[in-house]
C-alpha cells in the first residue's frame, strides 16, 4: 500500500538515511566522540582563574638599598637627622597589583629569571628563593611561581636619586615578554625616581587615575578556560563540517544520488535533507558542548543557541562546497583545509587579543567567533549583538547562496 | 488497441558540439521489451537518461505513460525503475536497508523488500552490507531496486554487463517477468544473445542513430543470409561445404550433396544479430 508522496516524507526518509549513514561511519563517530572528550579534558583543565598581580623580581632588596642609599647620603655630607627620616617601610615601591621578589644581589636574580633557581611563594604571599643545589628541601606548602620580570638597582639607587645624582637601573625580561612591558618597566622606574626625589611628576591624574568604558573587568579578569569556549564552539562545528561533506561527497563519488534523482525525490529535496542534517548535528554537538562547559546562562541561552544555528548553518554551507568539489577523500580533505583554516584564524584571536589584523574581521567566521565570545563570555545583550548576528546571517547567506550553487551545478552535470 | 507505454520522436540530444543521439524514434508497449543493441557510445545510455529525466530532453518529444518526458513530474518518476551502468547503492547500508529506502521514496508502505530479494537470489544476504557483495549480487540488487515501486516501465541499462552466465541467466528470467506482469522495458545492451532472447523487438543504434528496428526474426531474415552447411565423408577426413540457399544453382548443388554416399549431416545457418549489425553499420558491437 503506498502512501501518498509528499516532499515532506521524502525530507524525512532522506534524514533518516543519513542518521543511519552517519551512524555507520566509523571515522567520524570515533572523531566526533574523541573531540568532545578531548576538549570537555582540555576545558577543564585549563585554569579558571587569572593572576592580576604583576611580579617583578629586584636587586638588591630593599633594605639593602635604603642602608647604602643613607651611606652614600652620609659620604655627601646629609646631616644625620635627615638621614633618620629615610625609613624603609616609607620606600614605596609596592603598590596594588605589583609584588615584589627582593634578590640579595642581581646575579642570583638573574639566574632566578633564567629558571636555574626556582623561586616560591609561601601562604603569607613571602617570596622563597630556592636553590635546589643548596637549599636541600623544598619550601613546604608554598607554590612554584614563575619569573619573567626583572630590575637591577644600583645598591645605593635611593641615596642617588634624593642626592640628585644620576643612577643606572638594568631591566631583565623574559624573550616572551612583550616589548611595551619594557617601556612600561622604564616609566615605572622614572616615577619611582621622582616620588622619592620629592618631586610631583609633571602630569596630573583626576581622582581616578583611569576611567573604564564599559564593564571593569578588575577582579574579573577573563580567565583561559573561559576563552576557550569559544574556540570549542568552533572546532566541534568544523568537526562536523567534515562529516557532513563526507556524506555529500559520498552520495556524488558513489551516484547514489542518480539513482535517488530518477526517483519522485527532487534535487531541493535532497539539498534540504542535507541541510537539516547537517545543522541539526553540529547545532546538537556544539550545543552539547556548551552545556558542558557552563556557557550557557539564564540571560544568554536564546542568544546563544541562535549564535548556535547561525554558525551551524554556515558550516553547513562550507560542507556543501566541500562535498561537491572534492572528487575523493584526499581532495575533500584538501578543500576542507582550502576553506577551514583561514575561517580558523577568528577562532585563534580571541586567545591573544589585541594581536588581530584588521582584515580578520572580515572573514566570515569572525561575527560567529566573536558572537560565542562576547554571548557567553561576556553576556553580551541582544542590543550589543545586532551588528555581529547582522553580520553574521549576511555570511550565512553568501556562504550557504554559494553552497547550494555549487552542489546542484555538480548534481545536474553528473 | 493498447497505447504504448513509451513513445519517442525524433529524440536528440548534445553533449556539448557532439551529437550523442539523433532523432530516435521509438514506441513500447506495454509488456513489451525493446533491446536497444550498440556498441558502446553509440548513445544507448544517453537515450536512456533522456527519457528518466537525468539529462534535460533538448529537442523532439517523449512521452511516457501518457505523460511528456522533459517536464519536472515526481508521478511520472513513480511509475518507472531504472538500472545504471555504475552501481550505485549505499554501499554501507544492508539490501534491505537500502531496499526500503528507496520504496520510502515512492511512498510504498509496507515494502516487499524481502519478497524482492528472493526473487533476485540475496534473501539470505539480506542484513548483510552492501559493501560486502560481489559485482553480481550488487548487480542483482540494482535489479529488484528498480523493481520495488512495481513500476510501469523499466529502464535497464547494461543490467548482465560482465556477470557470470548464471548470475546473468537468473537477471534475464527476472526482467522477462517483469514484462510478462506488464511493464514495457527497455534494455540497452551490447550483448547480441541477450538482446535476441530477451527482446520482442530489437533496436540498432550506432553513431547516435536507429539503424534498424525490429523483431530479431524479421531482422534475421530482411538482412540476414540463409545457408546450409555440408559435412561429408573425404577419406580419413571430414570436408565441409556452405552453401548459400539464395544463391544460384545452390539448390541442384545441395540436391547433389544431400544424396552423396558420404553425407554425414546437414546444418541450416542463420544469420546473427551482431553479423547483421555489422553488416548495417561497419563495425562491431564491442568496442
Amino acid at each position: 500500500m503506498n502512501d501518498k508522496i509528499t516532499g515532506t516524507n521524502i525530507l524525512f526518509s532522506v534524514l533518516k538515511k543519513d542518521i543511519l549513514l552517519y551512524s555507520r561511519n566509523t571515522l567520524y563517530l570515533f572523531l566526533t566522540t574523541l573531540s568532545l572528550v578531548f576538549f570537555i579534558v582540555i576545558f577543564w583543565l585549563v585554569p579558571d582563574t587569572v593572576d592580576e598581580d604583576i611580579t617583578l623580581a629586584v636587586s638588591p632588596s630593599i633594605r639593602t638599598m635604603v642602608l647604602e642609599g643613607k651611606e652614600y647620603l652620609e659620604s655627601r655630607g646629609v646631616p644625620g637627622f635627615l638621614l633618620q627620616l629615610i625609613d624603609e617601610e616609607d620606600i614605596a615601591l609596592s603598590e596594588e597589583g605589583l609584588s615584589l621578589v627582593e634578590f640579595d644581589n642581581e646575579a642570583m636574580m638573574i639566574k632566578a629569571l633564567k629558571g636555574e633557581i626556582d623561586v616560591f611563594k609561601n601562604a603569607d604571599g613571602k617570596f622563597i628563593p630556592y636553590d635546589q643545589s643548596i637549599d636541600g628541601e623544598k619550601p613546604a606548602d608554598a607554590k612554584k611561581i614563575r619569573l619573567d620580570m626583572g630590575i637591577s638597582f644600583s645598591p645605593s639607587f635611593i641615596g642617588e636619586v634624593l642626592h640628585g645624582d644620576v643612577s643606572s637601573v638594568t631591566i631583565y625580561l623574559d624573550a616572551e615578554v612583550p616589548d611595551d612591558i619594557k617601556v612600561a618597566l622604564q616609566g615605572f622606574i622614572r616615577e619611582m625616581a621622582f616620588q622619592l626625589a620629592g618631586r610631583d611628576m609633571p602630569v596630573e591624574f583626576p581622582a581616578e587615575d583611569a576611567i573604564i568604558i564599559g564593564y571593569d573587568r578588575l577582579g574579573d579578569q577573563i580567565s583561559m578556560r573561559d576563552k576557550m569556549i569559544p574556540m570549542i564552539a568552533f572546532f566541534m562545528l568544523m568537526m562536523e563540517t567534515f562529516a557532513l561533506a563526507s556524506l555529500i561527497s559520498n552520495e556524488v563519488l558513489q551516484r547514489t544520488i542518480t539513482a535517488l534523482l530518477v526517483t519522485p525525490l527532487r534535487v531541493w529535496h535532497f539539498l534540504m535533507a542535507k541541510t537539516i542534517f547537517g545543522t541539526l548535528l553540529a547545532m546538537g554537538q556544539v550545543t552539547l558542548i556548551l552545556l558542558l562547559t557552563g556557557a550557557f546562562s539564564a540571560s544568554n541561552w536564546a542568544l546563544l543557541l541562535l549564535t548556535v544555528l547561525l554558525g551551524s548553518l554556515l558550516f553547513t554551507a562550507v560542507a556543501m562546497v566541500v562535498g561537491a568539489a572534492g572528487k575523493d577523500f584526499i581532495g575533500q580533505l584538501m578543500f576542507s583545509f582550502i576553506f577551514l583554516i583561514p575561517l580558523m584564524i577568528p577562532a585563534f584571536s580571541v586567545l591573544f587579543p589585541g594581536s588581530v589584523a584588521a582584515w580578520v574581521s572580515y572573514l566570515p567566521s569572525y561575527p560567529i567567533v566573536d558572537l560565542f565570545y562576547s554571548v557567553s563570555i561576556l553576556d553580551a545583550s541582544w542590543a550589543d549583538s545586532l551588528q555581529s548576528l547582522l553580520l553574521a546571517f549576511f555570511w550565512v547567506v553568501v556562504l550557504y547562496s554559494a553552497g547550494l550553487f555549487i552542489l546542484k551545478r555538480k548534481v545536474d552535470t553528473l | 488497441m493498447a497505447e504504448p507505454a513509451v513513445k519517442v520522436n525524433d529524440l536528440s540530444h548534445w553533449y556539448g558540439d557532439l551529437q550523442a543521439v539523433k532523432d530516435v524514434s521509438f514506441t513500447i508497449m506495454p509488456g513489451e521489451i525493446l533491446g536497444f543493441l550498440g556498441p558502446n557510445g553509440a548513445g544507448k545510455s544517453t537515450t536512456i537518461k533522456v527519457l528518466t529525466g537525468q539529462l534535460s530532453l533538448k529537442k523532439g518529444n517523449a512521452v511516457i505513460l501518457g505523460r511528456d518526458v522533459g517536464k519536472d513530474d515526481p508521478d511520472l518518476q513513480s511509475q518507472i525503475g531504472v538500472t545504471f551502468e555504475e552501481k550505485n547503492l549505499y554501499l554501507e547500508m544492508t539490501a534491505l536497508e537500502n531496499l526500503n529506502f528507496f520504496a520510502s521514496l515512492f511512498g510504498i508502505k509496507e515494502p516487499k523488500s524481502l519478497e524482492a530479494l528472493q526473487r533476485v537470489g540475496l534473501a539470505d544476504r539480506a542484513k548483510d552490507r552492501v559493501a560486502t557483495y560481489s559485482k553480481g549480487m550488487r548487480q542483482r540488487l540494482m535489479i529488484a531496486r528498480a523493481f520495488i515501486n512495481k513500476p510501469k516501465v523499466l529502464f535497464l541499462d547494461e543490467p548482465t554487463d560482465g556477470l557470470d552466465p548464471v548470475t546473468a541467466t537468473e537477471i534475464r528470467r527476472t526482467i522477462k517477468e517483469e514484462a510478462d506482469r506488464g511493464a514495457a522495458v527497455l534494455l540497452t545492451t551490447h550483448n547480441m544473445h541477450e538482446a535476441d532472447e530477451l527482446s520482442d523487438r530489437v533496436a540498432f543504434i550506432n553513431e547516435g542513430g536507429l539503424v534498424a528496428l525490429d523483431t530479431a526474426e524479421n531482422l534475421k531474415l530482411k538482412y540476414g543470409k540463409r545457408s546450409v552447411r555440408v559435412r561429408l565423408r573425404d577419406g580419413d577426413s571430414v570436408r565441409e561445404e556452405n552453401l548459400p540457399l539464395d544463391g544460384e544453382g545452390s539448390s541442384s548443388r545441395l540436391s547433389e550433396l544431400a544424396s552423396s554416399p558420404d553425407l554425414m549431416t546437414i546444418h541450416t545457418e542463420e544469420a546473427t544479430l551482431e553479423a547483421i549489425f555489422i553488416q548495417l553499420t561497419g563495425r562491431g558491437l564491442v568496442g
